[in-house]
């Protein structure tokens, strides 16, 4: 059975164009490369899915982790409604404010926009996967100590995409740190304890601010 | 004869009110159940008062690990999805949910009894299924008949002569005595209405007056309005995203016709809410109890939450406002006469007046007339936006303060200090002139040469002009007495507070844990805070900024009582009196010889039982050194000439907040209150569709709200005032810091470029347009 070609009114859902990967490739290309070639082997391996639920393997994580779901359900849907995983919040739904954000092969994108299909295959890491309230990563600890959260619903994007950032510019200036966090939308106002955790984190001595890639 | 009820019993203190600079002797009479309240006296004694602290749930959050409404799934549990009227106006003919009915997975189908469509987004249908997708689906298939009617738009179409009416006159849903013609019903005249305005007017020497227009906000909270409603024989469950738990119980309750006591709701962690979550669901919508009702037939429990569209048009939103401002000085800028109005829309509901700051920021003014007019559209009801009504309001009276000061040729600062009547207001001038540097501004508005301007060591960059402003803000002291609270100390040493109240992101959670360990004498981290449950004692919603000031006397009281018992226990031990133990640390010790202590868990281990518990209400509010809460902010921006761009480099608020509990989460409430002024002073604005009544913008990239890229530096410097009222001598903060916000934007960019805006948000086209404007003048 041939995946349905999208309804005329809506735009096909490409697993490369995030609002993230756009705003990445417009300013700063190195994220956007990854993530580009990330998708082209999505591209050049099309499956027929659906329209009926289907099993799925995905690699959260560091762990193989096995969904079934119809072929429209998105990332954001999977990882919160088949795997628990609600750290990666559902708010705009439309790829606008990356509090859905987790990281592809190390690269942020906004998991309302990426079906769970075409994430078959790459490493996906969760706010989960950073780290554990008994053990943060520095970054999430430095969240904490700076009180960059207030009612806490944009703080997993925040702190994946921060991560990310991070694992880019080990040392960010206050620029690039607007730039790289510049998806994601906090509505209580916490941006500039958000930036002063950052800069913390980056200064804190440093053990992998990524989880090691485990298997493949 | 009925017999009068006797007054309660009172006890009588002195105090040391007021601030620590100047402190004032202040006699109050709590009742005589209460305890001696906190001080001036009390400051450099605290352990953990006052003291920065992280909050409690913060790991929870910064993980992913901490549950809110949306995140929670039960066994077995259905995906509810409102259906929203797609018109602003219209009658319903019929609604067709058969094809929904149809779809495989779906279990449950409601649909409206009302036949009226007043706002577009008004709840028409709502569906359960087994997955979110398929009620999505199974809610596109619902199919709504209407017959179409005229509609009112925005608030200066609805205010026309020919305007469609909203409401039938005597169905305006405002007081019966008001005025109404077409769509408005006004003017309310408000409490602080004084002296004679035309005599004022005649005794000024200058007089400014203007118009200014702030659009509709919305509150967009980032987790959506929703609940999860489940069902076990006739006892309801309701995890809700709320700012009020007791609101849903008894809301819910009520229009189910239950028992309160067969309903609980929970609320652990909830995503934002900035007013619009006090009801039993949104002022828009019932979704509430559609998701109760759906659970029931279903047999079910239902997970019902708002799309982001629904959100931005049913659950509120902060009413739009045309005011017109004039106001009357003496040559030495004493100002003579104020006469303020304004008409306000809250779509289709009443309540959208502004005078608040009008009638407060004027208390040495002799004469002041105030009106306020609530004009009805066929969009969303609003519901209170932090510091309701304020910030417009505060946008029109201190922009036409700022106008009176250019026509006078005084600095706008000194003008305000001249005619300041709170002390609290004078001495954070001094603090917030200070912190931006205040005489770097342009002397000559829109003259950057009589400023003093560089930035990284250089001049400003072709094009860019930068400038200074300032306003002021101001807000109440709310309570809520009908808030109880218990602590227990168990046998173990280990203590909690129970409070049935919700944590909205303002840090509650730990300031109650730093109020409890404080009285106990014992560490914050030692204290949990169990909280968003009606199965505790009943708190108060968290609107009014009076979570804080509500719910810490209770607990402070409460930890008092089980302090005495502890101590007695204690003193036994001893062998001495437990009047004269102190408690500091964790260890209670005989006063002057500290040689003489057990720990607070060795004491606790001689309970007889398992715990100690102490239940109390609220102790009644009594005298205070203010009855209102001072705040001033000063704004820089900078302001591209060639593009009309506005960027805030910088903003301070300067904030009264009573005796700090935590200042790192008292700060952070302040700071994003300036963002969120911020944004709303630069970009937000609800635009809706001149030719088919709906909203534009329901998203959150038209709807532009402020994100890192436009982040400015914010400083909150706070002003500590022993306020008392309550034993704690706390206030809320929530809301007083958004007030001034807007017009410190706006005065700021009428300094840089000399272009006065008087209608946000400040958009490039305004910017542009008030430059070109400015120029041809």
């Amino acid at each position: 059975m041939a995946r349905k070609p999208p309804p005329p009114d809506e735009a096909p859902q490409q697993p490369s164009f995030s609002r993230r990967s756009f705003l990445k490739s417009a300013g700063v290309s190195a994220a956007a490369t990854t993530l580009v070639g990330g998708s082209a082997s999505v591209e050049a391996a099309p499956t027929a899915l659906g329209p009926d639920a289907v099993t799925l393997s995905l690699k959260v994580n560091g762990a193989a982790r096995s969904v079934t779901v119809e072929p429209r359900v998105t990332l954001l849907d999977a990882l919160r409604n088949q795997l628990d995983l609600t750290g990666a919040k559902p708010v705009c739904e439309r790829g606008g404010c990356g509090a859905c954000t987790v990281l592809l092969d190390g690269a942020p994108v906004v998991s309302c926009m990426l079906l769970a299909a075409d994430a078959e295959g790459h490493e996906i890491t969760t706010v989960e996967g950073l780290g554990t309230p008994e053990k943060m990563s520095p970054l999430q600890a430095a969240f904490v100590e700076k009180d960059a959260l207030q009612c806490g619903f944009c703080t997993p994007g925040f702190v994946v995409a921060g991560t990310a950032l991070l694992a880019k510019h080990p040392n960010p200036t206050l620029d690039e740190i607007k730039a790289g966090l510049a998806g994601n939308i906090c509505r209580c106002g916490t941006y500039g304890r958000i930036f002063e955790a950052v800069q913390a984190a980056a200064k804190a001595p440093r053990p992998a601010l990524l989880p090691a890639k485990r298997g493949g | 004869m009925p017999q009068e009820p006797k007054p309660e019993p009172t006890a009588n203190f002195t105090t040391k009110a007021g601030l620590p600079g100047s402190p004032q002797p202040l006699e109050v009479k709590p009742l005589a159940t209460d305890i001696k309240p906190w001080d001036l006296d009390q400051l450099p004694k605290f352990e953990h008062m006052g003291k920065a602290r992280s909050r409690t749930e913060g790991p929870l959050k910064v993980t992913g690990r901490a549950k809110y409404t949306y995140d929670i799934k039960l066994p077995g549990m259905l995906y509810g999805r409102m259906v929203g009227a797609s018109v602003p106006a219209a009658e319903i003919l019929a609604v067709d949910t058969s094809k929904a009915e149809a779809l495989p997975g779906v279990k449950a189908v409601w649909v409206t009894d009302s036949r009226i469509v007043r706002f577009a987004g008004q709840d028409v249908a709502a569906v359960a299924a087994t997955s979110p997708d398929i009620a999505r689906d199974a809610a596109r298939l619902v199919e709504v008949r209407y017959k179409e009617r005229p509609f009112a738009g925005e608030l200066r179409e609805a205010m026309k002569k020919d305007a469609p009416g909203v409401f039938f006159l005597d169905r305006m849903p405002v007081p019966r005595d008001l005025p109404k013609t077409g769509n408005i019903a006004g003017p309310r005249v408000n409490r602080n209405q004084r002296g004679d305005v035309d005599k004022g007017f005649a005794e000024a020497e200058v007089v400014h007056e203007g118009s200014y227009y702030c659009p509709v906000h919305t509150h967009a909270p980032l987790e959506t309005h929703g609940v999860i409603a489940s069902w076990e024989g006739d006892q309801l469950t309701i995890y809700a995203s709320t700012q009020a738990l007791f609101a849903v119980r008894e809301g819910v309750a009520e229009a189910l016709g239950v028992d309160r006591k067969n309903v609980r709701v929970l609320c652990e962690h909830m995503g934002g809410g900035f007013g619009s979550k006090l009801g039993p669901s949104a002022t828009g919508s019932a979704f509430s109890v559609v998701a109760c009702r759906l659970s029931k037939l279903a047999g079910a429990p239902v997970k019902l939450m708002l799309d982001r569209q629904q959100e931005h048009l049913c659950t509120g939103n902060a009413p739009s406002a045309l005011m017109t401002v004039k106001v009357g000085a003496k040559k030495d800028g004493t100002i003579t006469a104020l006469h303020y109005k304004s008409w306000g829309s809250a779509g289709v509901a009443g309540g959208a007046g502004t005078a608040g700051p009008a009638g407060a920021l004027h208390g040495k003014n002799p004469n002041l007339k105030i009106e306020e007019y609530d004009v009805f559209t066929n969009a969303g009801p609003s519901a209170p936006l932090r510091a309701p009504g304020h910030p417009q309001g505060a946008f029109g009276l201190e922009s036409a303060i700022d106008e009176l000061a250019e026509k006078l040729g005084i600095d706008p600062l000194e003008l305000r200090r001249k005619n300041e009547a709170s002390p609290v207001r004078l001495s954070q001038y001094d603090a917030g002139s200070k912190a931006i540097a205040w005489e770097r501004r342009n002397k000559k508005a829109g003259d950057i040469t009589t400023g003093s301007w560089t930035v990284g060591g250089k001049g400003l960059a072709p094009s860019r002009v930068r400038g200074l402003g300032m306003a002021n803000g101001n807000w109440y002291v709310f309570a809520s007495e009908n808030t109880n609270a218990q602590v227990r100390v168990h046998r173990d040493g280990s203590v909690e507070v129970l409070t049935g109240c919700q944590d909205i992101g303002t840090g509650y959670r730990t300031a109650m844990a730093i109020v409890a360990a404080e009285e106990l004498g014992i560490d914050p981290a030692d204290v949990t805070v169990r909280l968003g449950d009606t199965q505790f004692p009943e708190g108060p919603g968290s609107g009014g900024s009076t979570t804080l000031n509500s719910v810490a006397p209770a607990v402070r009281l409460a930890a008092s009582q089980a302090r005495v018992k502890v101590h007695e226990l204690a003193a036994a031990q001893l062998g001495a009196s437990a009047s004269d133990l102190d408690a500091a640390r964790g260890k209670i010790s005989v006063r002057g010889d500290a040689t003489k202590a057990v720990t607070f868990k060795q004491a606790a281990a001689r309970m007889s039982g398992e715990s100690i518990d102490c239940l109390v209400k609220r102790p009644k509010q009594y005298e205070t050194y203010r009855n209102d809460l001072a705040g001033t902010q000063f704004a820089e921006v900078e302001v591209d000439t060639g593009t009309g761009v506005v960027r805030v480099v910088k903003m301070v608020s300067v904030n009264d907040c009573g005796i700090v509990v935590n200042p790192l989460t008292t700060q952070s409430q302040v700071i994003g209150a300036m963002i969120q002024g911020a944004s709303w002073a630069l970009f937000e604005n609800r635009l809706l569709d001149r030719n088919v009544g709906t909203m534009v913008n329901p998203n959150l990239e038209w709807y532009k709200v402020l994100t890192p890229s436009d982040m400015f530096e914010a400083q909150s410097i706070l002003t500590p005032v022993a306020n008392l009222g309550n034993n704690t001598s706390t206030a809320g903060i929530g809301e007083p810091p958004i007030v001034p916000t807007l017009a410190a934007v706006a005065n700021a960019v009428f300094n840089a470029t000399g272009a006065r805006i008087r209608e946000l948000p400040l958009t490039p086209d305004r910017v542009l347009q008030a430059l070109s404007e400015a120029r041809r003048a």
